[in-house]
């Protein structure tokens, strides 16, 4: 009965939707979006405080600087987000780590590694962290950035987790990398009220479009999201993995 | 002073405080003060972030979100101080809660609003998390996530069809591209929604009744009222400067009004204490919303300071009672008042103005929402309201004569001194703002123009 | 047409989330409800023909790209589905340390 009911219910509000979506002369349909009448047209000119006709790979001056436009969009324009964002991630991190603290004592995992995963884990655990790292980096020029780089920098943890003994009572440290890291993005966003004026400006040299030191604050503001991201997933793991129900 | 320290300053102290535990409380502490000295000497305007002007995310000053940043400041301020001991390990949760309701009072982008609606709402489910009602919990959590969901999916309707996220441009767009009000009624009936998840609005409200029912003060006070407050301010700015309700205002006056009834009728009918409390303030919120909804500004503000001083004041005291008592059935609470007169006559203060009898603040606040509907024309919400006060007077006059007069063996309950100081102010400050209003009453009449002000200016500088 | 099968995701997911009554299959169905309101959002930003928002050394003027605004939203909207996930999965731990079961049912309470 209930389940009928619920199909029911659910059926009304999906097609209640998508009928009011399709006779809804002034949402776009798809593929049919017009770009040049949202504020995407300006982030797309980088022309939100300058005068600029179209942004041409190569050369320098602009106001973001970086040629992947959703990067200029995180990590500039709409940075405060990204800071809220983190922040997200931050507190269910720190959530998770409080619900598994308080009654039930942390048992460690009951196996023990064996050769294969010992020597793959090491081998592949260079290549994962190198792309991780690059792709925090690169995240101005190229798709990706700190929160696919960062999970990849969790994913390399996550082997050296499971196949190392001794490494899984360092990951205290990674708390210390989180709060760092953290407090380095606010601090960051506090001196460009200092410097000029706002928080979060991009007070830094833009550069060439398509450089790798380019765009200002934007790698350095995505390196610290991926380390951020990285340190605090991988504190996600270890609260789920070494918790044994009681 | 830039606003955006307020949000800037408990975020830095949050992740500078899980380096080292010891120092957590004190930051809390020290945020918290720095927080309250920043919020009387911001001064108004919109502050951009990023320096985009309306292209980007602006934090909007002026005297509404102002207000809203006081109270809430200075009552999440008293809330941390007189409940130190249940603190503990929540301050970097506290902390990052802090910062979410300063950016949802004080920012102007709807997508931004989105993102610390979920900043509250998971340092919510994290401070209800020592109810140890686990259950109760992740109900609120999945239907919160739900509510924010939907709000979001009404957000990207809405920006489809207006290509801005600014709250300040939506209303001009809308109003230039000439866009039907039949095609905004479903972004708008999502976002109503979505919000009103939050805003414990009938049929989405069932978490609360788990949450709040097993509640301490800390927790109780700070859902019921800071959080409460919060949500119904940004609701609020969203239904006056953003929202055309139009199409969808019959549906949402009804749900409204059945929030309120529902409350009322389910607060008269219960047993426990903080039943009551719970579906009191659930009854509230139906009636804020509802002025909000009707344009009444002022009224709906003044509702909104009466409700979380009060707020504050019947949760401290239940919190702290309930605690001594180890129970909350009204039955076998009879005549604690007459041992602790002081909490007593707080309590009682507070009730009484929440019922709106003359000489409390609370009077002044009904008198002001009858005068208000009234001037409009609205004969049957006018009438609504009566009828709720009237149920409302009747339960909470008969819980404070059980809590009052005793039968037989009395239970008694300590409360630190520092409670009492605050309750005791808090409930002078009812009868003051009952017999002189004139100093809230002037600060609040530009409140409407304000609001409207950095639309006309289309988020310009 | 094809952006109303993101609705569709969404309302599979509500579906599952009115009808399940084990906790590990709410969550499963509020990642469900997630994903098509992700989609839905990627969707709304596409143009026909459309370049990804990305400037490279070979992009000419004439081609179009699709809106960014979307992506940067659904990368947002992304992490913060995956913070409440990790946290729902928490809570679930600590009903299942608490009654030992995760069907809401047999916990005889409410």
């Amino acid at each position: 009965m209930k389940k009928v009911l619920s199909l029911l219910v659910v059926l009304a509000l999906g097609f209640g939707i998508i009928n009011s979506l399709n006779q809804n002369s002034s949402f776009p349909k798809f593929g049919e979006a017009d770009v040049s009448d949202r504020v995407s047209d300006r982030y797309i000119n980088k022309n939100v405080t300058e005068e600029n006709e179209e942004v041409i790979f190569g050369e320098d001056g602009y106001e973001t600087g970086s040629s992947n436009f959703v990067t200029s969009i995180v990590a500039n324009y709409r940075s405060f987000d990204t800071l809220g964002e983190v922040t997200v991630l931050f507190i269910s991190a720190f959530g998770v780590a409080l619900l598994f603290s308080k009654d039930s004592k942390r048992v460690s995992l009951n196996f023990k590694p064996n050769f294969m995963l010992r020597v793959g884990s090491r081998a592949l655990f260079g290549l994962i962290i190198m792309t991780g790292i690059y792709i925090s980096v690169h995240g101005h020029l190229t798709p990706g950035g700190g929160f696919p780089g960062g999970t990849m920098i969790a994913s390399s943890i996550l082997l050296l987790y499971l196949s190392n003994d001794s490494f899984r009572t360092k990951i205290k440290g990674f708390k210390l990398l989180e709060g760092f890291m953290g407090s380095l993005y606010v601090l960051i966003g506090v001196a460009g009220i200092y410097v000029t004026g706002y928080f979060l400006e991009n007070f830094l040299d833009t550069g060439v479009v398509g450089d790798l030191f380019s765009a200002g604050i934007i790698p350095i503001v995505y390196v610290i999201i991926g380390l951020k991201v990285g340190s605090e997933i991988a504190s996600i793991i270890d609260n789920f993995l070494t918790e044994e129900v009681s | 002073m830039n606003p955006v320290l307020l949000i800037a300053i408990p975020l830095l102290f949050a992740f500078l405080s899980i380096m080292n535990k010891k120092f957590a409380r004190p930051l809390l502490l020290v945020a918290l003060l720095l927080d309250v000295y920043l919020v009387f000497t911001i001064s108004k305007g919109l502050y951009s972030i990023g320096g985009f002007s309306q292209y980007g995310i602006n934090l909007l000053v002026d005297q509404y979100s102002l207000i809203g940043l006081m109270v809430v400041n200075v009552v999440f301020f008293l809330t941390v101080v007189t409940n130190c001991k249940e603190v503990k390990r929540l301050s970097t949760v506290l902390l990052v809660a802090l910062a979410g309701v300063n950016g949802l009072l004080l920012t102007n982008d709807l997508f931004n609003l989105f993102v610390f609606l979920e900043i509250v709402g998971i340092s919510a489910y994290l401070i209800t998390s020592g109810n140890k009602r686990p259950l109760a919990t992740f109900n609120y959590l999945v239907q919160g996530t739900v509510g924010s969901g939907l709000y979001l999916l009404g957000l990207i309707l809405l920006y489809s069809m207006t290509g801005t996220l600014n709250m300040a441009l939506i209303l001009p767009t809308i109003v230039d591209k000439a866009i039907p009000l039949s095609n905004l009624a479903l972004p708008f009936m999502l976002m109503f929604i979505g919000l009103g998840v939050e805003a414990k609005l009938l049929p989405f409200n069932s978490w609360v009744k788990g949450v709040l029912q097993n509640a301490n003060a800390l927790t109780s006070v700070l859902i019921a009222g800071v959080f409460a407050t919060t949500i119904a301010l940004t609701f609020g700015r969203l239904l006056s400067t953003v929202f055309v309700l139009g199409s969808i205002s019959n549906i949402v006056l009804v749900i409204l009004a059945v929030t309120m009834l529902a409350g009322e009728v389910a607060a008269f009918a219960s047993k426990r204490i903080r039943e009551v409390l719970l579906f009191s303030a659930i009854a509230q919120s139906g009636l804020i919303i509802l002025l909000f909804a009707n344009g009444l500004v002022i009224p709906a503000i003044m509702l909104i300071i009466a409700n979380i001083v009060s707020k504050y004041i019947l949760f401290t005291i239940t919190g702290k009672m309930v605690d001594g008592t180890k129970t909350d059935e009204i039955e076998s609470l009879q005549g604690v008042f007459s041992k602790n007169k002081l909490v007593g006559f707080a309590f009682t203060v507070a009730s009484l103005s929440v019922i709106g009898l003359p000489l409390f603040f609370g009077f002044i606040v009904k008198l002001n929402i009858l005068t208000s509907l009234f001037s409009q024309y609205q004969l049957f919400l006018s009438a609504l309201i009566l009828v709720v006060s009237l149920i409302e007077g009747t339960y909470f006059v008969k819980l404070l004569i059980k809590l009052w007069y005793s039968v037989g063996e009395v239970k008694t309950f300590k409360v630190d001194a520092l409670v009492k100081v605050v309750t005791l102010i808090f409930a002078l400050g009812l009868i003051v703002f009952g017999v002189y209003t004139k100093p809230l009453t002037d600060s609040l009449m530009t409140v409407p123009e304000e609001m409207m002000e950095a639309i006309a200016e289309r988020g310009n500088f | 047409m094809i952006q109303y099968a993101s609705i569709i995701l969404i309302m599979l997911g509500l579906y599952g989330l009115l009808t399940n009554r084990n906790v590990i299959k709410i969550i499963i169905s509020l990642n469900v409800f997630e994903i098509g309101l992700n989609l839905f959002i990627i969707s709304v930003g596409y143009v026909d023909g459309g370049l990804a928002p990305i400037l490279t050394g070979n992009s000419t003027s004439v081609l179009s790209f699709v809106d960014p605004l979307p992506h940067a939203l659904v990368l947002t909207s992304i992490v913060i589905g995956v913070g409440t996930t990790a946290l729902g999965l928490a809570f679930a731990k600590k009903i299942y340390a608490k009654y030992g079961t995760y069907e809401i049912d047999e916990m005889g309470v409410e």
